[in-house]
């Protein structure tokens, strides 16, 4: 008897060499899917879908012009939150509170619970308009849908249906289908995206901010450093994660690019705005026809659903994560009392404000992201002063001119955001 | 009893009353016991830190620090070697508590005056501890409950400032599972979660790096001083070292193969061929063999001799001689003990065993093990030799994907 070994060794040892260098190497496999690609994309929910929609529809081409400088910020702030989740192998929420202490963390978590209360708020409005589609009351659809997502994600089972909403969500791609049949004129398009003006108007600006919002919402800086965090991306294989943001918030904005155009091209020209979801669905009529609305319906219900169970629960984790409570959904009420409190509040605030009678639910949509607008300069002020940290990020801070174009984008975004709130309060700021 | 948040910019007053400067941060040294001792003051002047020695102060509270004397060496404050700043190290920072098991963060710190001496002697992880910070004091209530984390339970402490720190704490995550310290270091950052691995000695770290998921053990290891990853490696078992060099890049896995111990390397190195969906992947070449023509006592005085005993000798593969890997039977050692000790294997033996061969399927060998209820199964090759066997926790870790909520946290984090 021994301890059975060396057998196959008896090539002897310089057989070991040939067989580490024959053993099948680990595939560094980047899925189609990375993280960029899956968070940029993530914007495209249902109040990005009627924000798009809405604006294609009220100003024509006339704001395609913001697509450029919003892939370019957008762009820029996905990289660095997915940088320092690399550096660090930190998440967001965890560096704010280790570096600005109890006050600033509590300060950046309130505007991160409200603007992703908002959203959530979007999401089960979303869920509302689909059904309503396919000829559903809300007040059935509604609380079916919050019931069905909290149970859903406590039990575990919600990665397993994550998928189906996933693909339903694609529909959306038939936006750049249907913007081709739709025949715009190409040579308006080019101008328009290439000829940046501003006007100054409540209307208008309400619009810039919404759309930033939507696009740069501050849930996606948080989502972005967390998934580079999990999937253990490190320094040194960074560039492949740079490359994939990059791609993905391109790829993301060329879908919110032919959305304008559809609206713009099927709705504009007859004047026609966007008060209910079957407005909004006629811009796949190019493509669909009469299933235009169907189609529509369809890909809303499964953006809206996927959104609504990840958006509390990332919520849930990120507070509980920057203050310390108990987290995760294995645990009970009494284990985690402010954990699953959080998530089963924003469940419940979301399905009660979709609920109400007679809301505007397009109006809704588009707010829940003007709401995102004004409170995302908090998160990309926080952001910024942690990349630029060189305690931190030791020589990955940002470049020179990197900075500027990162700082200026927040000026903008905060510019815009207390426009916003001035021509909000002071209604004749603007008046003509 | 004070929190370090209520002296935190707190003013330091000379021999008159005057104040000079404000409080900083307060430096202890770990590893002086386990409530070590406050050995001096950050102090703040006009946007200038230096160091105050605790021989200079003469009280400490509340309402600030009152220094014994006028004279204050105005030098820049360095951070030497041991030294943890509570402020900057501790507070908002994360850190195992070895007594709960679990990792939390950090809202305050308990300090507690004892023979003129201000030791550290907690961790406030309570909402009031955060509510002390959050709200003007007139709103705080004192009766209010607190949860504390005594410091001598304090496993590993998150900071920057890590590797003056560990040392003082090795034994005390030693304490734990390896299976916990595992699922601990897994809440942390991949380079905090190095450090803990690190702290440990070379079976512990080995165990847990075991527990831990592929990617991150390749990566810890990858990163560690060599010779230290191949003290590790030795300490693991071999088919999780073949997994684990697998996953690193070729030159690593050579280098780090090179220096491991001439036994554990060949066991590792025979195991490196197959690939990680097959039998061969998922064996060990860690098991008992017994030459067929040993009688029962023989064979369990050998057993008993053994230098060093395989982690799995319920069952004991019966071969044809003494040099021998030709399979003939197998042995539960229950039928071992209770057999008569004279009788020959050959009697005791079941000779109609159930096999794999190194190219066979994962999946199908893991289904094998679950419907025949075995603890292992030997993989043998073309000519009947045994080659290794594969033992029922892979095949469970198989059978049953780790559930996806256990990853969520750090989804999320």
């Amino acid at each position: 008897m021994r301890h059975a070994g060396r057998r196959l060794l008896r090539a002897g040892a310089q057989g070991v060499r040939r067989t580490v260098a024959r053993r099948p190497r680990l595939f560094i496999y980047f899925a189609i899917l990375g993280p960029g690609m899956i968070t940029a994309n993530a914007g495209n929910d249902a109040g990005g879908i009627a924000t798009y929609a809405t604006t294609g529809a009220d100003y024509g081409y006339r704001l395609l012009w913001t697509l450029i400088p919003i892939t370019i910020s957008l762009g820029i702030v996905q990289e660095m939150c997915a940088r320092m989740g690399a550096v660090t192998g930190k998440g967001l929420a965890d560096l704010i509170r280790e570096r600005f202490g109890v006050r600033w963390t509590a300060f950046v978590m309130l505007a991160l619970l409200i603007a992703n209360g908002g959203v959530t708020v979007s999401e089960f409005v979303g869920i509302a308009a689909a059904m309503e589609l396919f000829g559903v009351y809300r007040y059935f659809s509604v609380p079916i849908a919050a019931v069905a997502i909290w149970w859903l994600v406590v039990k575990g089972s919600y990665q397993r249906v994550e998928r189906v909403f996933l693909a339903m969500s694609l529909v959306f791609l038939s936006y750049v289908v249907s913007a081709f049949l739709a025949h715009p004129p190409w040579g308006t398009v080019v101008r328009e995206v290439l000829h940046p003006h501003f006007e100054f108007g409540s209307a208008y600006l309400f619009t810039c901010v919404a759309i930033i919002g939507t696009t740069i919402s501050p849930y996606m800086q948080v989502f972005i450093q967390s998934s580079v965090v999990e999937k253990g991306v490190r320094v040194e294989k960074y560039a492949l994660t740079r490359a994939d943001v990059w791609v993905g918030t391109v790829f993301a904005i060329m879908i919110v690019f032919f959305i304008m155009i559809s609206t713009a091209a099927t709705l504009n020209v007859h004047g026609e705005h966007i008060e209910s979801a079957a407005q909004a669905a006629r811009a796949l009529r190019p493509l669909a026809g009469p299933y235009a609305e169907v189609l529509f319906a369809v890909g809303l219900l499964g953006a809206s659903m996927l959104a609504a169970g990840v958006l509390p629960l990332a919520t849930a984790y990120s507070i509980s994560e920057a203050l310390g409570f108990e987290k995760g959904v294995s645990s009970n009420f009494r284990e985690a009392p402010i954990f699953l409190g959080i998530f089963t509040f924003l469940i419940a605030l979301g399905a009660l404000i979709a609920m109400m009678p007679g809301l505007p639910l397009i109006r809704v949509l588009i707010i829940t992201q003007v709401i995102n607008g004004v409170l995302l300069p908090v998160i990309l002020v926080a952001v910024l002063r942690l990349v630029n940290n060189r305690e931190l990020m030791g020589s990955h801070v940002n470049g020179p001119l990197y900075n500027l174009a990162a700082w200026f984008t927040t000026f903008v975004v905060s510019a815009l955001s207390v426009l916003l709130i001035a021509a909000t309060l002071f209604p004749n700021l603007f008046a003509k | 009893m004070i929190y370090l948040s209520q002296v935190l910019g707190r003013p330091i007053l000379d021999l008159e009353g005057e104040r000079v400067a404000t409080l900083k941060d307060v430096i202890v040294r770990l590893g002086e016991g386990d409530h070590p001792p406050a050995a001096g003051f950050v102090a703040r002047y006009r946007r200038r830190d230096f160091f105050l020695p605790r021989w200079r102060i003469s009280d400490f509270g509340e309402h600030g620090v009152r220094l014994n004397s006028d004279i204050l060496d105005l030098r820049p404050f360095m951070r030497r070697e041991g030294e943890v700043l509570l402020a900057r190290d501790v507070l908002d920072k994360q850190l195992i508590d070895v007594d709960g098991k679990r990792v939390v963060r950090v809202n305050d710190v308990q300090i507690i005056e004892a023979a003129n001496e201000w030791h550290v002697t907690g961790a406030d992880v309570s909402l009031t501890g955060l509510w002390r910070r959050l709200a003007p004091a007139r709103f705080l209530r004192s009766d209010r409950p607190v949860e504390v984390i005594d410091w001598a339970d304090v496993g590993y402490l998150a900071t920057d400032a890590a590797t003056v720190q560990l040392k003082s704490h090795r034994g005390k995550l030693a304490r734990l599972h390896p299976v916990e310290i595992a699922r601990l270091a897994e809440a942390f950052s991949y380079q905090q979660g190095a450090e803990i691995v690190e702290s440990l000695d070379d079976e512990t770290a080995a165990e847990t790096l075991e527990e831990m998921a592929a990617e991150r053990q390749a990566q810890i290891l990858g990163d560690m001083d060599e010779e230290r990853a191949a003290d590790i490696l030795e300490h693991m078992s071999p088919d999780e070292a073949a997994d684990v060099l697998g996953d690193l890049p070729e030159e690593k896995a050579e280098d780090l193969l090179n220096l491991m111990e001439d036994d554990e390397q060949s066991e590792v190195a025979e195991l490196l061929p197959y690939a990680d969906d097959t039998a061969g992947g998922l064996m060990t070449t860690e098991f008992v063999t017994l030459p067929r023509d040993l009688t029962v006592g023989e064979a369990l005085a050998r057993l008993r001799e053994m230098a060093e005993t395989p982690n799995m000798i319920y069952y004991l593969y019966v071969v044809a001689g003494e040099d021998s890997w030709k399979l003939i039977g197998v042995i539960a050692l229950r039928n071992l003990i209770l057999a008569d000790p004279s009788a020959p294997l050959e009697d005791v033996m079941r000779s109609d065993l159930q096999v794999a061969h190194p190219d066979d399927n994962a999946a199908e060998v893991a289904q094998k093990i679950s419907e025949y209820n075995l603890l292992a199964l030997p993989v043998v090759d073309e000519a009947g030799d045994i080659l290794g066997i594969v033992t029922v926790d892979d095949a469970i870790e198989i059978l049953l994907p780790k559930d996806w909520r256990q990853r969520l946290p750090k989804m999320f984090g």
